[in-house]
């Protein structure tokens, strides 16, 4: 059985009777045993995976209405609730944590006859760009697994690249779906702030951070995204896209249509392997009928400053719920004192976690507000006025998801800094809310290269239309494993 | 510059347990410090942009039953009270 077809490709399987979920599902199972030990895309592995494929064989043979995924294998990064089901942000303080709802993404693909293979792998709770922040230990790149798949969502990114399941569901507040995406060689998509619901998501950063899927192919995301978007009572933050449908029309072509290429995105530390690659996306969407131009974008400059302060200043406040009271892991409270018994269980939170606690407890603290949160929160509305008027004059926009190539486990670890500048070309998507995607486009050294396409808001159609286009013109080598 | 007894009062209100603070004092400085970039944006006379939603778009404030019994999913739940460290 072959478990590299796409999302698209599996339901026509399906549907044609060729494959059953269940072979399907079990096949992936398998695929996850013989792999996932030196990958480690997965946290936990469902167990009931091969039963759920069953029942939906079952509505299939029976004639039953069955749901758009036909029982298609998807994992989820783990800070995302399933009823039920253990979700741990990849952190020892939430080990234990049984999810008591679904988030409602998974209540819609769970409609749609989903099957979710397993819990992907993160940095804790979201924060970091490369997963070896997580407190259960690094994914790695199936490209070289002595490099970073990317972060934070980058098990999500693992599994779908390494055929541990068709499909896969990330978080993005930096770029936590798009830098993982590029790093492995898949489609990785930031879609318009509010475009699909963060319910049940676990908070990071509210203000900026939006679910994605990662998939093979541009269509799978805009099938996934067509399953998984619209409004939600449960998160006030969604908007209405009038049930669009992503996938019609998608082979538009991008004739005509003005592109701008972000100058400060490709300037100074770029891999030259990276600008090459941006180069040729460049001259083949010419190709293909667009109009290519620079545009300079200053506040691009600042907006790596400007995301960290005010992430670690959301985070700060969204991670003070965690006092192990209410969830938490086993510790007696016995012989303390309230806030010191809160303070001391807080003790399991990771470095990087702990970093960005006490960064977010500093920078919006009286005395230094007005010179860090207040301005990266001017910096961010300036940043989203110069975007809104480069979206008067193009239609997208372009530039590598990366400036670099993937990195060696444990190269930038010690060095927070060096690795903040890694986001710098991902970080404007969510501080403007724009919608983003990156394509898998080369392989340099044998390492993947993606090419990064911004529309303005609400323009998702558009962007996956344009990235369908660019897909089109690219043929990648298979991945080593 | 901060200070390591400022990173030790920031995580005190953060309700943050560090044993060396020294361990963290060079990289929450090295972050903070590039930080200080943005002195530089010249956005002094910027105006903060806010995402608003009227209070008509908002859900209605509806109880809605819950089936599963959450009390029971805590850790110190001891059937008919939950344990709490005392109070100083």
């Amino acid at each position: 059985m072959n478990l590299k077809i796409s999302a698209l490709e599996y339901v026509q399987e399906v549907q044609n009777g060729n494959i059953s979920a269940e072979d399907f599902v079990s096949k992936t199972l398998d695929q996850i045993q013989a792999v996932d030990d030196k990958l480690h895309a997965f946290l936990s592995v469902n167990e009931k995976a091969i039963e759920q494929a069953k029942i939906i064989d079952k509505k299939i043979k029976s004639g039953d209405k069955v749901g758009a995924c036909f029982g298609m294998p998807i994992s989820i990064k783990d800070n995302m609730c399933i009823k039920d089901n253990i979700t741990t942000c990849a952190s020892k303080m939430l080990e234990h944590f049984v999810a008591p709802y679904d988030a409602t993404v998974i209540t819609k693909l769970k409609q749609q006859d989903a099957v979710f293979i397993g819990k992907a792998n993160l940095d804790e709770f979201a924060m970091g760009l490369s997963t070896e922040f997580s407190a259960f230990g690094p994914s790695k790149n199936p490209w070289n697994t002595e490099y970073v798949p990317g972060g934070s969502s980058g098990g999500s990114a693992v599994s779908v690249s390494a055929f541990e399941c068709v499909a896969s569901l990330g978080s993005d507040t930096g770029g936590s779906v798009r830098n993982p995406a590029s790093f492995c060689s898949v489609v990785g998509y930031k879609p318009t702030y509010g475009l699909i619901s963060r319910y049940g998501l676990i908070s990071y950063a509210n203000s900026i951070e939006q679910i994605g899927p990662l998939t093979r192919t541009v269509k799978d995301s805009a099938f996934m995204l067509n399953l998984i978007s619209g409004l939600d009572p449960n998160d006030n933050t969604t908007i209405d896209n009038k049930n669009e449908n992503y996938l019609s029309d998608i082979d538009s072509g991008i004739e005509g249509k003005k592109i701008g290429i972000i100058t400060e995105m490709i300037g100074d530390g770029i891999d030259p392997s990276v600008l090459s690659a941006t180069k040729d996306a460049i001259s083949k969407l010419e190709s293909l009928g667009a109009i290519c131009e620079e545009i300079s974008i200053d506040m691009i400059k600042y907006s790596v400053a400007a995301y960290y302060t005010i992430t670690a200043t959301e985070a700060g406040s969204n991670l003070a719920r965690y006092d192990n009271l209410r969830y938490g892991y086993e510790f007696p409270v016995e012989g303390y004192e309230f806030n010191s018994y809160i303070s001391k269980a807080r003790q399991k939170f990771g470095p990087e976690v702990t970093r960005r606690m006490i960064i977010g407890g500093f920078v919006p603290s009286a005395g230094h507000a007005g010179k860090y949160f207040l301005k990266a929160m001017k910096v961010k509305s300036k940043l989203t006025k110069e975007i809104n008027e480069a979206f008067k004059k193009f239609d997208l926009l372009i530039a590598p998801t990366v400036p670099i190539l993937p990195f060696k486990i444990g190269e930038k670890i010690n060095d927070p800094v060096s690795l903040f500048l890694v986001d710098i070309n991902t970080v404007t998507a969510n501080l403007t809310g724009k919608p983003a995607i990156s394509i898998p486009y080369a392989i340099s050294n044998g390492l993947p290269i993606g090419i990064q396409l911004f529309a303005d808001s609400n323009q998702d159609k558009l962007l996956l239309q344009a990235a369908y286009a660019l897909e089109q013109t690219v043929k990648l080598p298979e991945v080593p494993i | 510059m901060v200070t390591e007894d400022e990173i030790a009062h920031v995580s005190k209100l953060m309700k943050i347990d560090v044993d060396d603070h020294t361990e963290y004092v060079d990289k929450v400085q090295s972050m903070i410090n590039y930080f200080d970039i943005l002195d530089s944006a010249g956005v002094e006379s910027e105006e903060i942009s806010m995402q608003e939603i009227s209070i008509s778009n908002l859900r209605k404030d509806e109880y809605i039953p819950f089936d599963g019994k959450l009390i029971e999913k805590l850790n110190n739940y001891h059937g008919t009270y939950v344990r709490a460290p005392k109070m100083s």
